[in-house]
């Protein structure tokens, strides 16, 4: 196998022109596992390569402040950008007791071409208006498309004077597509404004014992709430998830928990850690995707804790749900055993899903990040050596202290320090370190590379999204969507583990790959003498 | 007549009714052989709209970006567009690139007309037409973006021609892949020459074959680009179309190609016109199998009628599409109440108005609204029909009206490409299905509510 990859990867870079080239080289790695090994990520997409990357603006409105569900979502801009993001990453939201609920508008000021010349701000400004008449909304967002930063429209001073007319909140979003390198640059954009104006202002919600936050988690196909079952089961409280399924105030009382467990590394692990700065609320990495992630995931989260009670309870409610999944996991195991997969998905799912394709007996031979930092790659450990480049640098960072009324220490530093050694307490180790000799690990794989890595490692199955989905099912391998679930999912926690195995081992069994050599091309299959035997 | 009105809010555009130029620019180039796109701009614009385009066709869609940061925002992206010429020629080699611009490219003045030319990129990169098409996201719709491509493709390749041609130019807008085979149909029928642009029946409706290769098969080819100015005529699907924007228009004051601009061949008398058009073009009959065909419908019409008068439809969409679609329920009897466009667009109410003059209908015509507008007036008007893409599933789901579905996009609904609607056959398959909808939602009710309103009460 190893050489053969070698083979893969010299042919891919061999059709590049030399500054390509040499480019795309540091964004791949053929893992030698007794090597640390370095990767390149979060650079500039290379101009015509045909990248799946997206912009900030998808970052920010489309993944972390879309999801929030009784805001009123105000896309200043033109139409194109407000209609692209209407319901497309199909984030799920249940209504609270009297709440509000917009997943599925899309609102936006529609800018037309003088706008573009005179300035959007006063329609920007009416929209606000009409938008809270029509529709009272709890909590008001405003994004920025490209244009908006070019023409000077000042939204961060139209919210603040909104915000003080109707008060409510409303939250300006400087996210214009061109601002970072990818999508990745709007979350951080997002959540610095969650962190800076949202977390912490909801003083008067009362915590209940054994509340967590679930971070980086967006509720895709109802992941968020199979593991909010769990959860409850157990004995935990959700305060808030960010952003799937969430709202307004649950949100803003964020601070009040006792434990913020990340699921989503790459779009969220500075809020993670500013929480902990400025509340001394810590966090965990968690994965929940497969049984034996799941598994781990509560386990960690009941070491924290520390009570034998919740402890106990972790362990009966892991052993009931893994019963009444058992058997169908061992059954769709028998359709997926001995196949192959490659993974290219966000900055945390190509390493999530490697786990839980193990457990149905599939090898992950190739993975990969769309919008992954380095350490998502490989550990938080080489965070002090990233360099900034130009385009990370023009991301505002913001700073945090401790909040002298609302900081409270979970843990002692003695504790957390035990702790480290035995759950991942502040601390993610990326995805490197978990594949395995001869894989191999791909930043931003483009269209280009998509189709040679399929044709010359012949997966069964290829996760990815919508936009290299029919090529690679084109070239007769599965390929199932693993952003937006194929319109299916849960996939997370122990039920959802079964979906995916059953989706996927629908997938790469479905009889039409069986009919792609057609019957004429291969030996006559009808041997019956003509004339005769005509029974029936 | 028609009262026109546009959308409820003026400031604040709620759950759009349209898309941006650079999609339908992208749509356009499509359906030219082995051609591609790169997007000037953030990447984003590509990501978008090749992930909408790649949900309703179901096939690969591949469009470049010039990845705009923001270094090229502040110093000019001339460096970023001529690199993504380069790296698109080199690693997928296409014949044709579309150079589309964004609101971002527009509104940092990017004129890449300019930069093509003054950067040598073009004879650099021989053998490769490079065709650019400024589509600022922030000027029209989707719809407009399409015809400014079809326009400029068209005028890319069009010279003074050395001799006429006895083959037609058939330039189409709105037609799915099988609607655009049904169409070669037809025209071999009537044993005429033709070039249909664009041709979308092969690229993005693509038979599975074994050994994937990049480049699709099918398309408008660059000959057949060139012999458009050599024309017997155009027929041109442009009936909406503004007249600046329309490819046909270009021919004819150009280069004395006649312009014979007909609505949609959906429904009876859509289709009787195109066909009437080919026939006067080539003094020719009717073929047969056409004349049986129109038959059939007229039968199958007679049959439904009594069933479609039930309809009360909302018929949302591109202007070509809805009038076209208004027309094959007026011609059925279904009764359209409201007609919507998130286009701005003016020949819509004034061609409609003459249509709707001979009928007792006094539909309201939406422009430039949304789906707020459209769903607020489809519950006060107590419509019982949705016409249109799949955007319409949410007024759908929340108020209980069934969707049919036509248009772009349609990614709720699996077989956008494969669905026909034009012509006598696909118009009637159309029509049935409308029919069968209206049938399906009255019997889920209907012993109920005849029993509450003749006996109870």
């Amino acid at each position: 196998m190893p050489q053969n990859i070698n083979k893969a990867v010299e042919k891919v870079l061999d059709a590049y022109p030399a500054k390509v080239m040499k480019n795309r080289k540091s964004h791949m790695v053929i893992r030698e596992t007794e090597k640390i090994q370095e990767i390149d990520a979060n650079t500039r997409t290379i101009p015509g390569i045909i990248t799946n990357r997206g912009c900030a603006y998808a970052g920010c409105k489309g993944v972390v402040i879309g999801p929030i569900i009784d805001m009123v979502h105000i896309v200043h801009g033109p139409i194109g950008c407000a209609y692209y993001t209407w319901g497309t990453r199909r984030n799920k939201g249940k209504t609270r007791e009297g709440g509000q609920n917009f997943l599925e508008y899309s609102f936006c000021t529609d800018l037309g071409e003088s706008d573009i010349v005179f300035g959007g701000e006063k329609k920007l400004i009416k929209a606000i208006d009409e938008a809270v008449a029509l529709f009272h909304p709890k909590a008001i967002s405003i994004s920025a498309t490209c244009p908006v930063g070019l023409i000077g429209d000042d939204i961060h001073q139209v919210a603040k004077q909104a915000t003080k007319e109707y008060g409510i909140p409303v939250l300006s979003f400087s996210c214009e597509g061109y601002k970072g390198v990818s999508q990745s640059a709007g979350h951080h954009i997002a959540n610095n404004k969650l962190m800076s104006e949202v977390i912490g202002k909801n003083e008067a919600y009362e915590a209940k014992a054994y509340s967590i936050n679930m971070l980086g988690e967006y509720n895709i196909g109802g992941d968020e709430w199979e593991i909010s079952r769990v959860m409850n089961k157990i004995g935990y409280h959700v305060i808030t998830s960010m952003t799937g399924n969430s709202v307004y105030d649950e949100i803003a009382a964020a601070h009040k928990a006792d434990l913020n467990i990340v699921q989503c590394h790459r779009s969220i692990n500075y809020i993670a850690e500013m929480i902990e700065k400025k509340y001394g609320l810590p966090w965990i990495k968690v994965n929940f995707i497969g049984i034996a992630s799941m598994s781990k995931s509560l386990r960690d989260m009941a070491k924290y804790f520390g009570d034998e009670e919740l402890i106990n309870r972790t362990e009966q409610v892991i052993a009931e749900e893994i019963a009444e999944i058992e058997e169908d996991i061992t059954h769709y195991k028998k359709m997926c055993e001995g196949k192959t997969a490659m993974l290219f998905v966000g900055g945390s799912r190509a390493h999530h899903y490697q786990g839980l394709l193990k457990e149905l007996g599939m090898e992950t031979i190739l993975a990969g990040y769309q919008f992954g930092h380095r350490d998502d790659y490989e550990g938080r450990d080489v965070i002090p050596n990233i360099k900034l480049d130009a385009d990370s640098r023009n991301i505002e960072e913001i700073k945090v202290e401790k909040d002298q009324d609302n900081y409270q220490l979970r843990i002692s530093e003695e504790k957390y320090k035990q702790l480290q050694e035995e759950i991942p307490l502040g601390n993610y180790k990326g995805m490197i370190s978990e594949m395995g000799d001869g894989t191999v690990v791909i930043d931003d794989l483009n269209h280009f590379e998509t189709e040679q890595f399929v044709k010359a490692l012949k997966p069964d199955m290829f996760g990815s999204g919508i936009k290299d989905k029919y090529m690679v099912q084109k070239m007769g391998v599965y390929s199932k969507q693993i952003h937006s679930y194929d319109y299916a999912g849960p996939y997370a926690g122990f039920r959802g583990a079964v979906n995916f195995a059953r989706d996927i081992a629908a997938g790469m069994n479905t009889s039409a790959w069986k009919y792609i050599i057609s019957p004429w091309k291969k030996e006559p299959i009808i041997t019956g003498k003509m004339g005769v035997d005509q029974v029936c | 007549m028609a009262k026109s009105k546009s959308r409820n809010l003026v400031n604040l555009n709620v759950n759009p009714c349209k898309m941006c130029m650079p999609m339908g620019a992208a749509l356009a180039f499509e359906g030219v052989e082995d051609s591609m796109v790169l997007i000037h701009g953030s990447q984003g614009c590509s990501t978008y709209i090749r992930r909408h385009i790649a949900t309703h066709f179901n096939e690969p869609i591949d469009i470049a970006s010039s990845s705009l940061s923001e270094q090229g925002t502040v110093y000019g992206g001339a460096a970023n567009l001529v690199q993504g010429l380069k790296n698109v020629a080199a690693i997928y080699s296409p014949k044709v690139i579309g150079v589309l611009t964004t609101c971002l490219a527009e509104t940092i003045g990017e004129d890449i007309t300019h930069i093509i030319k003054e950067s040598g990129v073009a004879s650099e990169l021989k053998g490769i037409d490079i065709i650019p098409v400024p589509t600022p996201g922030y000027a029209a719709s989707e719809y407009n973006g399409y015809f400014v491509a079809l326009k400029k493709i068209v005028a890319f390749y069009a010279r003074e021609p050395k001799v006429k041609t006895n083959h037609i130019n058939v330039i189409v807008t709105d037609l799915t892949p099988a609607d655009i085979r049904e169409l070669k149909r037809i025209l071999s029928l009537f044993e005429v020459e033709y070039t249909i642009f664009p041709d979308i029946s092969e690229t993005l409706d693509a038979p599975y074959k074994k050994g994937f290769d990049i480049k699709t098969e099918g398309g408008t080819t660059k000959s057949q680009l060139r012999r458009m100015s050599a024309a017997i005529a155009t027929i041109e699907f442009g009936w909406m179309t503004p007249l600046g924007l329309s490819p046909g228009r270009y021919l004819e004051e150009t280069f004395d190609v006649p312009l014979y601009s007909c609505p949609l061949p959906i429904g009876l008398n859509g289709t009787d016109l195109f066909l009437e058009a080919i026939s006067k073009i080539y003094d020719k009959q009717i073929p047969v199998e056409l004349k049986k065909a129109r038959g059939r419908m007229l039968d199958a019409m007679i049959d439904s009628h009594k069933l479609n008068r039930e309809g009360r439809a909302v018929i949302y969409g591109n202007p070509e599409l809805i009038y076209a679609v208004s027309n094959l329920c007026i011609e059925n009897g279904i009764e359209p109440v409201v007609i919507a466009t998130g286009t701005d667009t003016n020949p819509l109410v004034e061609q409609l108005d003459q249509q709707l003059s001979r009928y007792r209908y006094n539909p309201i015509i939406l422009k430039d609204c949304d789906f707020e507008s459209i769903q607020e007036i489809a519950v006060e008007q107590k419509t019982n029909l949705l016409i249109g893409n799949s955007d319409g599933k949410f007024i759908k789901e929340k108020e209980d009206i069934p969707l049919v579905r036509i248009g772009f996009p349609i990614h709720d609904n699996i077989g956008a490409s494969r669905q026909l609607y034009i012509g006598y056959e696909g118009s009637l398959r159309f029509l049935d299905l409308i029919t069968n909808t209206l049938i399906d939602k009255k019997h889920e009710a209907y012993r109920d509510k005849m029993y509450n309103k003749y006996f109870v009460n």
